[in-house]
């Protein structure tokens, strides 16, 4: 096959287009100096959007100006346009978009349109949580009618995403589409295999915030998470586990914070198994292993500055002169020795909890 | 016991200055994607010459009198009101500019900084329709209470809220917009750890963290829009300062998200959250200077971590930060004007903006 010429300008199939310049009026400021092949295809782009064609060849043009440019809002507003009217596979652009999700992994607009085909190829149970991306009722003729069917589509899409994530961990715009597609499906089975899912990438990186976050939505803010105090338990045993490889993880220490607080627990649950983490390591027997309040592992670097943190906030919620003198003492240890970064955010601290005493 | 700091080295304010001057003047090829922002990047190389205090000395009266003949260029009326677009790559030779169609709308964040960029550049306002604007705003809010980008879009997020909120801010007029919807959906973004993401379910981020404490407290200290509600409960308020502040990594930067690395923007984004809370007394300076300085490119310009390339966007917010968070020095280079951290301009310009936008009462 002969490759199609460069510029649309000089291939004999776009000869009926009247390309339309850009509008120059008066002169402009910060212009960008583009190449060629992007002149000449948003010239075309232009003429198509004048007449209102939508055609294959539209299809071919959008998907030009979109490998140049992945932020052209319009060209993907238009594609998406296209393809309803030419009632086009979107199975097909899905495939397609597999490789440009990858491709332009941090273009907001990639995901946009990648939501706005998944919500026409598959049907959105009636108890959906959240608002549909499209302001269009679906039209039902493009729905997938099988149950079965549906499920496997969206355990694919599922797989795809997480294809997506081994090629960047954190990639926010892939994390909230996986959290968008889970909540506006919301298929009971979906949410089953997803905290086993996110554990694999937290133990590949335990400082994986945006994969503690998903686990906090699937178990806790979704609402569609194992329920009663056993769920509970085990995410707080699964945290402290966690903490016990690896004390300094910011991400942990939310998370733990984030349980007990949607939970209404109280801190001081954990005064046990917090405390060994505020003291510098010491020798200890090897084979005392409490499962319940795990020690930390023989290398971890203490005291740590969050348990502490964690201590100070027990005794503050403790309340008193005593417990609040032990909080100071701690926030005190905090900003002179192991947070000074934070130093005034602890002297802050320090002076809010005297200040409610009196 | 804290060791002798290590001297600062000078903030090069002329090189930061001619790159965005050099911005202005021309992009290259490699900046395609910023076809559908354009007037975004603007704004940032605008309020970088605004923050350093060089706009009339690097410019003349001829070039800001171009300059805003441009951006009234992009205000556009159509059946959906009134707003400001990127640029004009999307408007053909012959066409008639001030009017849009269906592809070719203004764009809301554009929209609010072009407000901005005719603040710094001194504008009287004279051409700005204000009927049309709120109009323009109330077409791009959803059902839910959050906004689209432009009309018909599907796209939103915590962004366009924010800008939603500021433009009704400046005009000192909310009628456009469904305040206490709009609220509801900030709420739903809110996440344990403190933060607000970018939408509901999504991680707490810096960026959206500050859109949505912005917005909060538009709607709050507007004269004429008095909410009972307080924004946030003490206990959200802790929560929200706590985590912030944790965001200051070692190294003197902040970072958008737990356990990242920092990012200079995010010295902005946190810093302002924490002024906007009315606790920016808790961010140690000394150490955010530093990494801003580490970020200066050698060729002009800051970028988001050190031995990176500079853009517009990074040196504009972290000469904001600085102008927030001022470093206790006698050093000359890092002195700035104080910053309105609501609406995200020098103080100065943030008046103009408040004293010529609104519709003023016939005398």
């Amino acid at each position: 096959m002969d490759t199609p010429p460069a510029l649309y300008a000089e291939d004999p199939a776009w000869a009926d287009v009247v390309p339309i310049p850009q509008y120059e009026g008066v002169s402009p400021l910060a212009p960008i100096f583009y190449t060629p092949e992007y002149k000449d295809a948003t010239d075309y782009f232009r003429g198509i959007l004048k007449t209102g064609e939508t055609s294959e060849r539209v299809l071919e043009l959008t998907e030009r100006i979109i490998r140049m440019n992945p932020a052209h809002y319009t060209a993907w507003q238009y594609r998406y346009k296209t393809l309803l009217a030419l009632g086009s596979n979107l199975e097909d652009e899905l495939r397609l978009m597999d490789m440009y999700c990858i491709k332009y992994l941090k273009t907001y607009q990639v995901w946009h349109h990648r939501r706005l085909l998944v919500t026409l190829l598959l049907p959105a149970p009636s108890t959906s949580p959240s608002p549909s991306p499209s302001s269009n009722p679906n039209p039902t003729h493009l729905q997938t009618s099988n149950p079965t069917l549906a499920l496997l589509q969206l355990q694919e899409e599922l797989d795809f995403i997480s294809r997506c994530l081994s090629a960047d961990t954190k990639n926010y715009h892939t994390w909230s589409y996986r959290q968008w597609l889970l909540s506006y499906f919301n298929h009971p089975r979906l949410w089953r295999g997803e905290v086993k899912w996110v554990e694999r990438l937290i133990t590949e990186d335990v400082r994986n915030n945006s994969a503690w976050h998903h686990r906090f939505f699937v178990v806790f803010a979704s609402g569609h998470g194992e329920k009663g105090e056993d769920a509970v338990r085990e995410e707080i045993a699964y945290a402290k586990q966690k903490i016990s490889l690896a004390p300094n993880n910011a991400s942990v220490w939310n998370y733990l914070r984030g349980v007990l607080d949607h939970t209404h627990m109280p801190y001081s649950t954990l005064k046990s198994f917090v405390e060994p983490y505020t003291v510098e390591q010491e020798g200890r027997s090897e084979d005392v292993v409490d499962l319940e309040d795990p020690l930390p592992s023989a290398g971890a670097e203490l005291p740590c500055a969050l348990a502490i943190e964690f201590l100070a906030d027990v005794h503050e919620q403790e309340g008193g002169v005593e417990a609040v003198r032990k909080a100071v003492e701690l926030w005190k240890s905090l900003a002179n020795e192991y947070d000074t970064i934070r130093k005034k955010y602890w002297e802050y601290r320090i002076r809010e909890a005297l200040a409610t005493q009196q | 016991m804290s060791e002798s700091p290590e001297p600062l080295p000078k903030l090069s304010r002329n090189g930061h200055a001619l790159h965005c001057i050099r911005c202005l003047s021309g992009l290259p090829s490699s900046q395609m994607e910023m076809d559908a922002s354009r007037l975004a990047l603007v704004f940032y190389c605008l309020g970088s010459l605004d923050l350093l205090g060089v706009l009339e000395s690097k410019s003349s009266n001829t070039d800001r009198e171009a300059w805003r003949e441009w951006v009234w260029e992009q205000q556009a009326t159509g059946g959906y009101g009134t707003g400001f677009r990127p640029s004009s790559f999307m408007i053909g030779a012959g066409s008639n500019a001030a009017e849009y169609g269906e592809y070719d709308a203004p764009h809301l964040i554009m929209t609010y900084t072009a407000l901005l960029s005719l603040s710094i550049l001194r504008d009287d306002f004279s051409r700005l329709n204000r009927a049309g604007l709120l109009k323009f705003l109330e077409h791009c809010q959803r059902s839910d209470g959050s906004f689209c980008s432009f009309p018909n879009s599907t796209e939103s997020d915590l962004r366009s809220v924010y800008c939603a909120f500021a433009i009704s801010s400046m005009l000192d007029d909310w009628s456009g917009i469904d305040v206490p919807l709009a609220l509801s959906f900030i709420s739903r973004c809110r996440t344990y750890e403190g933060g607000y993401g970018q939408e509901p379910y999504a991680e707490a981020q810096g960026g959206t963290t500050y859109c949505a404490l912005a917005a909060i407290h538009l709607a709050v200290s507007s004269p004429s829009k008095s909410l009972s509600t307080p924004p946030l409960t003490p206990a959200q308020r802790r929560q929200t300062i706590r985590w912030l502040v944790h965001n200051q990594h070692a190294s003197g930067g902040f970072r958008g998200r737990t356990e990242k690395d920092p990012d200079a923007c995010y010295c902005f984004w946190c810093g302002a959250s924490l002024q906007i809370l009315d606790v920016k007394a808790l961010v140690d300076t000394r150490p955010l200077t530093e990494f801003l300085g580490k970020c200066q490119f050698k060729f002009g310009g800051i970028a988001k971590a050190p031995g990176e390339h500079s853009d517009p966007f990074h040196t504009y917010l972290s000469l904001a930060a600085l102008g927030i968070y001022p470093p206790e020095i006698p050093e000359e280079s890092w002195r700035f004007d104080t910053l309105d951290p609501l609406l995200n301009a020098k103080e100065d310009t943030a008046r103009w903006a408040r004293d010529n936008i609104p519709l003023k009462p016939r005398s």
